[in-house]
């Protein structure tokens, strides 16, 4: 149990919100070297500290904020993974976020932070190198997520640190509020919000002064700099860089034909030209942000100029939120949408879960499942940008009627409200699914249905990509510059870093089995939890309803289609047909500690 | 990383007849509609290598082009430490209020306040004549005890390194200043880079040196977001 040499400090920050205590957690080389950082280590965290089918509320249920050994180097490796069982699905759920927090999290002398117990009193964080403070949040509770990360930055006076906080949607248990990190950037879909906001935890704030230890730095440095031009000579990466994610909108709407639209009953969406990436650019954005040492800078902020909601400041749109507030909810009103983004931002809540419930509940009010009477009299009609905005409001507080019932996701609002709405909930292992159809782009079937989390968009798209991704998630980057530029140099780039930066000799195949071991750890939490092939699968509307029109009309997701994908990406981990880890692959990965656990499972 | 494939086409210096003036305008409107749809970064390094050599050099900051990637901040720390620490990096980037990105940099005044209000004797920080950089003699520094220069700088440029207690100093590194460099490897259009190297003699700078990190992000707060007509902030 040898302490790491490089990439990493060796510490973990555990904070107990009960007792009001800290403590150092040693991480051992082995450990690291095994599962990597980020979304790795936070599966291993819980699979080994948390008993199967334990309350995603309870006392020790932890949250894990992770980064990767690549974080705080000359590598562009920016995010912020965070892993915590999700009370919404009941899985293990891990969401990673752009921004610069990761990195701080990195120069204070971190590796992670695991966050249990529960507070009487609301409190926030103030993680200073080696020091935590806990602090008074009883000013902060209730204030949105904006207002909260100035208050805190203007409490401890340090205008250098980091935050992420959670908005009222969080406070008030809504199981699909999320953190927001540095006031506009998301790390929604793990219900993490839900579960700080059941710690009574408002949010934390991070400085950093140390630097990375690097083992051989004049053979990193390089390669880090070669990794980091990959980026910046890929030609396509110009277009994320000028427009963003807002304009692949356009390009899915005409090219792909995956952009959703309506809840997901087609994909043919004209009325993007009044939302997409060129009306922002018309008349919305003002300047674009990069996340640490990026060279991308795919963020957009802008402001409304006119109108009811002039004066707004506002990010986006992204390709998700624009794909989920936008052409799902049938949105052709640009400032409405971003008014409904922005709210969703303010108040903590996962804009992609959001608009998938605000799509849902549209199309029922479109086939009279409900009318305005269900809803407290607001008329959700399809594009009526002025409801959306207050239903999101009342989703948040839990407001009336309508805000109850919305408030408790597509799945659960299906059950309760019959009368064959079950046939549109378009939902993956229980939780919405993000902005591309995957009819007509079939790569995204795998992410939606064979991903950890389910429904989400960061998983990859076939057997080999599911792996790639599940290193991505734990080295903790952004695939904009360490994943699709660098194509089929993966592992070679990453080995070449991770190599002299943490003193090892991996090769290629060991980046591999890393890669497997993580996605196999994964699946043995979820395995635990109940999850097996029947619930490796897209929703009914992509295997019955097939694309009415658009450049993939008549496109279907078949069965044939979800049988292949699940077998090839059981074949392809080690898994048996029912999509349980077999006993030979646990061995082989060094997961022995599981077999007894999926033995059971096998049989129950 | 030299880049010449996106080079503005230098219509004016050439003694052009109608028809070649009118090529060199097809070529600029060209350029600009192949800028504005694809977006390749538009790098002047190679008119800056040829550029005649000054003596004299100053830092300017474009501060509406930042887009707060911190690649400066790397760079700075990866010269003067040899690894990524930017909280000893001498150029930094303030994140105002969430929404803006403030470059904050040495403006390498004429008049130097913070050599005047140095009390040493000699004093600690120097100007290099050649660089024109600010040099810090650690030998002679009274350290944290002190820090008169970080009070006297206008611009609130000079923090404080947490090992020593030293202030930092920009020292233009040498003439050839890494942050500039990193800037415009790092920038793409529409934005182009934001740190500069010698655009302007101190007559400009001093207008901008006067405003404190806080003070430039309220403005640039004001002349970005606030809407044009009768709308308020949220």
């Amino acid at each position: 149990m040898a302490a790491p040499k490089g990439g990493y400090f060796g510490k973990i920050l555990e904070i107990d919100l009960t007792k009001q205590q800290f403590k150092t957690r040693p991480l051992s080389d082995e450990t690291a070297r095994a599962y990597i950082g980020g979304a790795g280590l936070g599966a291993y965290y819980l699979y080994t500290e948390m008993k199967p089918k334990a309350d995603a509320l309870g006392e020790d249920a932890p949250i894990f904020i992770g980064t990767g050994p690549l974080n705080g180097t000359f590598c562009v490796a920016t995010r912020t993974a965070i892993v915590n069982k999700s009370p919404y699905t009941g899985l293990l759920s891990h969401a990673e976020v752009g921004g610069h927090l990761g990195n701080e999290i990195k120069w204070a002398g971190w590796d992670g932070i695991l966050i249990r117990g529960k507070s009487k009193k609301p409190v926030w964080l103030f993680i200073k190198d080696d020091t935590v403070q806990f602090r008074d949040a009883s000013k902060l509770w209730g204030k949105n997520t904006d207002d909260a990360s100035e208050m805190m930055l203007a409490e401890i006076k340090d205008p250098y640190a980091r935050t992420a906080v959670i908005g009222p949607g969080g406070e008030n248990g809504v199981p699909f509020a999320c953190v927001i990190i540095e006031r506009f950037r998301a790390a929604a879909r793990t219900a993490t919000g839900a579960v700080m906001g059941d710690k009574k935890l408002k949010g934390f704030a991070v400085r950093g002064t140390k630097a990375v230890p690097v083992v051989d730095n004049k053979k990193f440095y390089p390669a880090a700099v070669a990794a980091k031009q990959l980026a910046i000579d890929k030609e396509a990466w110009q277009g994320i860089k000028r427009w963003g994610t807002a304009g692949l909108l356009e390009l899915k709407h005409w090219v792909s034909g995956s952009l959703i639209t309506k809840n997901f009953q087609t994909t043919w969406y004209p009325d993007i030209e009044y939302i997409g990436a060129e009306e922002a650019n018309r008349r919305f954005w003002k300047r674009h942000v990069a996340c640490n040492h990026c060279p991308v800078h795919c963020m957009k902020l802008g402001v409304i100029r006119e109108g009811k909601y002039a004066g707004l400041i506002a990010e986006g749109p992204e390709y998700e939120t624009g794909g989920l507030l936008g052409s799902n909810c049938g949105v052709s009103d640009f400032d409405g949408m971003m008014a409904a983004i922005e709210e969703c931002d303010a108040l903590g809540l996962d804009g992609i879960s959001t608009g998938g419930v605000l799509g849902f509940t549209m199309e029922c009010v479109q086939r009279g499942i409900l009318t305005p009477k269900d809803l407290d009299g607001i008329d959700l009609e399809w594009g009526n940008t002025d409801a959306m905005v207050e239903m999101i409001r009342k989703i948040a507080y839990k407001e009336g009627k309508a805000g109850v019932l919305l408030g408790k996701g597509v799945d659960r609002m299906a059950k309760e409200i019959g009368k064959g709405s079950e046939a549109f909930a378009v939902t993956a292992k229980g939780k919405e699914i993000a902005a591309h159809d995957p009819r007509g782009d079939k790569g995204r079937g795998y992410s939606y249905a064979m991903g950890t989390c389910g429904g989400d968009h960061h998983e990859g798209t076939d057997a080999q990509t599911l792996a790639t991704w599940c290193m991505i998630n734990s080295l903790v980057m952004c695939s904009f510059v360490g994943g699709y530029p660098w194509g089929k140099e993966i592992p070679g780039v990453f080995t070449e870093m991770l190599n002299p930066l943490c003193g090892w000799n991996m090769t290629g195949d060991e980046f591999w089995k890393a890669a497997k071991r993580i996605m196999t750890i994964e699946r043995a939490f979820q395995v635990r939890e109940g999850v097996s092939r029947k619930d490796d699968v897209l929703p009914k509307r992509f295997t019955t309803e097939a694309l009415p029109e658009g450049p993939k009309k008549g496109a279907i997701y078949s069965a044939e289609d979800t049988k292949k994908m699940q077998d090839s990406v059981y074949e392809y981990f080690g898994w048996d047909g029912n999509g349980i880890p077999t006993e030979k692959t646990l061995n082989d990965l060094g997961l022995k500690f599981a077999v007894a656990d999926m033995k059971k499972a096998g049989k129950g | 990383m030299e880049r010449d494939d996106h080079k503005f086409p230098d219509v004016l210096s050439k003694e052009t007849t109608r028809r070649g003036f009118l090529k060199g305008a097809a070529a600029v409107a060209g350029g600009a509609v192949a800028l504005a749809t694809v977006g390749g970064a538009a790098s002047p390094k190679k008119a800056m290598a040829q550029a005649p050599k000054d003596v004299m050099r100053y830092l300017f900051a474009e501060r509406q082009n930042c887009t707060g990637c911190r690649a400066c901040e790397y760079a700075c720390s990866v010269y003067h430490t040899g690894v990524v620490r930017p909280s000893v990096a001498r150029v930094h980037v303030l994140k105002y209020r969430g929404v803006v990105d403030v470059p904050v940099i040495c403006w390498h005044c004429d008049d130097a306040p913070c050599i005047e209000a140095c009390p040493t004797t000699p004093k600690a920080i120097q100007k290099d004549k050649a660089s024109n950089g600010i040099i810090l003699d650690e030998k002679i520094c009274l350290g944290a005890k002190c820090l008169k220069c970080k009070e006297a700088c206008p611009a609130q440029f000079i923090r404080v390194n947490p090992d020593k207690g030293m202030p930092l100093m920009c020292d233009l590194c040498g003439g050839d200043p890494e942050c500039v460099k990193a800037c415009y490897a790092q920038s793409g259009n529409p934005q182009g880079p934001c740190l500069m190297a010698n655009k302007l003699g101190f007559g400009v700078n001093q207008a901008y040196r006067d405003v404190t990190p806080e003070e430039a992000g309220e403005d640039l707060y004001d002349l970005l977001f606030f809407p044009s007509k009768s709308g308020g902030r949220r």
